[in-house]
C-alpha cells in the first residue's frame, strides 16, 4: 500500500516559475491531437463510418455506373453521394461521442484545466472534420479502382475538398447531439438525423425524382447542398452560392446551440 | 521534518477583504422543482482550511460546482481570487477533485495525467503531481482497473496538476480505507502548510473536526452554522440528560430551567440542556422518582443533527 508522499517543504513562487506560457492556441491544439489519437484508436468507430459507403458505393456503381445522365457520369454522381453519405456520418457521430465522455464526468474534468469553451468546441469539430477523411479518401479511392468515372487530378482534388469542407456543419451538428443527448439518446438520435439528412439531402436517390414538396425540403438541408457543391467540379461548373449559404447558415445556428448546450452541461448528466 | 524552516513565503494573513481565496454571495441554484442552494454567502481567506459538513442533498456539491464555474447561479456570485471562477480555473488557480466520475478510459494512469497536464499553462511535473498524490506505483496501470480508492488518488493528482492556490475536494475520501484515509489528510495538512487553501466537502464528523480550522455546516441549501469544530458543538446544548422519568410529560419537562429541548426515546426522556447543573436539581425536584440518570457532552454529531433538524423544520 503506497501513501501520499509529502508535499515539497518550499512551493515555487509564482513569479519564478518557468514561464513557459502556453497560449489557449496551443492548448486547444494539444486537445485536438489527444482526442483525435484517441477516436483514431477506436478502429470499430473508423471501420463502421468507412465499410457502409464504400460498400454501398461499390454495390450502387455495379448496377448504375455506366450510364450517364444530364452530362454526367452516373458513377461519378454515386460516387460524390456516398462520400456524402460516408463523410457525414463520420463528422456526426464524432461529435456524439461527447455524449459519452459527459456520461462518465470527463466533460466536467476537462473544465477544471486551462482549456476555454471556445478551444474545446473548435477541437472536437476539427477532430469530427480529420474522421471524415478517410471515408471520403476510401470511397475515392474505390471509385478510382472500381469506378467507371474518368477525372482529372483537379477533378478528384476539387471534388473531395469541396465535400470536406461542406462537412463543417455536420461536425458541429454532432457537438450539438452530444451536449444535449444521454448515452442511450445520443446513437439513436444520430441515427435517424444521419438516416434523415442522407435520405431528404438526395444522398441515396437523386432529388429530382422526389414529389415537389421534398424537393423544398431538400434544397433547405445541409446533406443536399454538400453533395451539390461536391459535384460542380464534375460539370465543371462554379460553386453555388445558395449553398455556401445555407451551409454558413446551418454551421452558425448550430454553433449558436452548441454553445448553449455546452455551457448547460457544465451540471451533471 | 522541515516544512516550517524552509518555507520562503510566510502564510497567507488571514485578512479576507479583497484578497479573499473565494466569496461566495447570495447564491441561489434550482433544479426544476429542487431549490438545492437557497441563499449562501462564504468568505474564505487564503490559507484557510475549511469543511463544508452536511447530510447527502445538503447542497454542497452544487454549491461547489457553481464555486469552480461548472454551473452558473441562478442569482447571486462566486469568485476565487477575485476573479470569475472560470478564468480562474483557466488561470491554473483552482485545482479540484469532482465527486465519482469514470477517469478517460483506454489510457493509463500516467498517460492521463500527462494529458491532462497538456491541457494547464504552468503545470506542476507529471513525476511530481504522481509522487505527490501516491500514485507511482499504479503509475502503468489502465484507468479502467483502478479499485475506487486508487481513482480517488488519481483524481487528487489531476487535482494537484495545475498547482493550484485552492484545492477543492468534493468528498475526497470516499472509498478509501482507514488507513489510506489517514495517510491522505497527512498528505493534505503538507499542502496546507505550504499556505495552500482548502475546501472539503464531507458528511464525516471527524473529518471536518480533525482536520478544518473551519466547518460550515450546510443543510436544505443553507449555511447554519459557521466555526470551528468546538464552537459548532458549542452553538448548541452543551450537555443532554437521559433518564427515565416516571409521571413526566415532555411539555412539563421542556418547561424546567436550563432544558432547551425535551423528547421521549422509548422509556426514557432526553433533555437537551444549557445548564445541566442547574436543569439536574430542578428534574429530581420535580420528579423525585426519576432514575437511570445519565448526562454526557454533546459531541459534533449531536450539533450536526440538531442543526440539520432545525434546518429541515424551517424548511417545512
Amino acid at each position: 500500500m503506497s501513501t501520499f508522499a509529502a508535499a515539497p517543504a518550499a512551493r515555487p513562487d509564482p513569479t519564478t516559475r518557468p514561464e513557459k506560457r502556453t497560449s489557449g492556441m496551443s492548448i486547444a491544439l494539444s486537445y485536438t491531437l489527444i482526442t483525435a489519437r484517441s477516436t483514431f484508436r477506436n478502429t470499430r468507430f473508423i471501420l463502421f463510418t468507412v465499410a457502409l459507403p464504400v460498400v454501398m458505393y461499390l454495390l450502387f456503381n455495379n448496377l448504375y455506373g455506366d450510364q450517364t445522365e444530364a452530362g454526367i457520369n452516373v458513377g461519378a454522381y454515386l460516387m460524390v453521394s456516398m462520400a456524402a453519405y460516408g463523410g457525414i456520418g463520420a463528422t456526426i457521430n464524432a461529435g456524439a461521442r461527447i455524449a459519452i465522455e459527459r456520461q462518465t464526468g470527463w466533460n466536467r474534468q476537462l473544465r477544471l484545466s486551462a482549456l476555454s469553451a471556445r478551444g474545446y468546441l473548435i477541437a472536437k469539430a476539427a477532430v469530427a472534420m480529420l474522421v471524415a477523411l478517410p471515408a471520403i479518401v476510401l470511397v475515392f479511392l474505390a471509385g478510382v479502382a472500381f469506378g467507371s468515372a474518368h477525372l482529372t487530378f483537379a477533378q478528384w482534388l476539387g471534388c473531395g475538398l469541396a465535400l470536406w469542407l461542406s462537412l463543417i456543419p455536420f461536425g458541429v451538428l454532432g457537438l450539438v447531439i452530444g451536449f444535449v443527448a444521454t448515452v442511450d439518446s445520443a446513437q439513436p438520435l444520430t441515427m435517424l438525423t444521419y438516416m434523415a439528412l442522407a435520405i431528404l439531402g438526395g444522398l441515396w436517390f437523386p432529388v429530382s425524382q422526389f414529389p415537389s414538396l421534398l424537393q423544398h425540403v431538400a434544397k433547405a438541408l445541409p446533406s443536399y447542398w454538400a453533395a451539390e457543391i461536391a459535384r460542380e467540379p464534375l460539370a465543371h461548373q462554379a460553386i453555388p452560392l445558395t449553398g455556401v449559404l445555407v451551409l454558413a447558415a446551418w454551421a452558425v445556428g448550430l454553433g449558436l446551440l452548441a454553445m448553449a448546450a455546452y455551457r448547460r452541461s457544465g451540471r451533471k448528466a | 521534518m522541515t516544512t516550517s524552516a524552509a518555507r520562503t513565503t510566510p502564510p497567507a494573513a488571514p485578512s479576507v477583504r479583497d484578497g479573499a481565496a473565494v466569496r461566495l454571495t447570495g447564491l441561489h441554484k434550482s433544479f426544476g422543482q429542487v431549490h438545492a442552494v437557497r441563499g449562501v454567502d462564504l468568505t474564505i481567506a487564503p490559507g484557510e482550511v475549511v469543511a463544508f459538513l452536511g447530510p447527502n442533498g445538503a447542497g454542497k456539491s452544487t454549491t461547489i460546482d457553481m464555486l469552480l464555474g461548472l454551473t452558473a447561479p441562478d442569482a447571486g456570485s462566486a469568485t476565487v481570487f477575485g476573479a470569475d471562477p472560470v478564468t480562474a480555473v483557466q488561470a491554473g488557480s483552482v485545482g479540484a477533485m469532482l465527486q465519482s466520475g469514470a477517469l478517460l478510459p483506454d489510457v493509463t494512469v500516467r498517460e492521463l495525467v500527462t494529458m491532462f497536464a497538456a491541457l494547464h499553462r504552468h503545470p506542476l511535473p507529471v513525476d511530481e503531481a504522481i509522487e505527490r498524490a501516491g500514485i507511482s506505483e499504479i503509475a502503468g496501470q489502465k484507468t479502467t482497473k483502478l479499485s475506487g480508492g486508487q481513482a480517488q488518488r488519481v483524481r487528487y493528482a489531476l487535482a494537484l496538476v495545475p498547482d493550484p492556490d485552492l484545492l477543492v475536494l468534493d468528498e475526497p475520501t470516499v472509498a478509501m480505507d482507514v488507513e489510506l484515509r489517514r495517510s491522505f489528510w497527512a498528505s493534505m495538512r503538507e499542502a496546507t502548510a505550504a499556505g495552500k487553501t482548502v475546501l472539503f466537502a464531507t458528511h464525516y464528523l471527524e473529518e471536518a473536526d480533525d482536520f478544518a480550522d473551519r466547518v460550515v455546516v450546510l443543510a436544505r441549501g443553507r449555511i447554519v452554522a459557521d466555526g470551528t469544530g468546538a464552537q459548532i458543538k458549542a452553538t448548541v446544548a452543551g450537555r443532554a440528560i437521559t433518564a427515565a422519568i416516571p409521571g413526566a410529560t415532555v411539555a412539563a419537562l421542556r418547561d424546567l430551567p436550563g432544558v432547551a429541548s425535551a423528547e421521549q426515546q422509548g422509556p426514557r426522556m432526553v433533555l437537551r440542556c444549557t445548564d445541566s447543573d442547574g436543569a439536574l436539581r430542578a428534574l429530581l425536584a420535580a420528579f423525585p422518582a426519576s432514575h437511570d440518570i445519565e448526562i454526557r457532552t454533546g459531541n459534533l454529531e449531536d450539533a450536526f443533527l440538531e442543526l440539520t433538524a432545525n434546518a429541515t423544520q424551517v424548511a417545512a
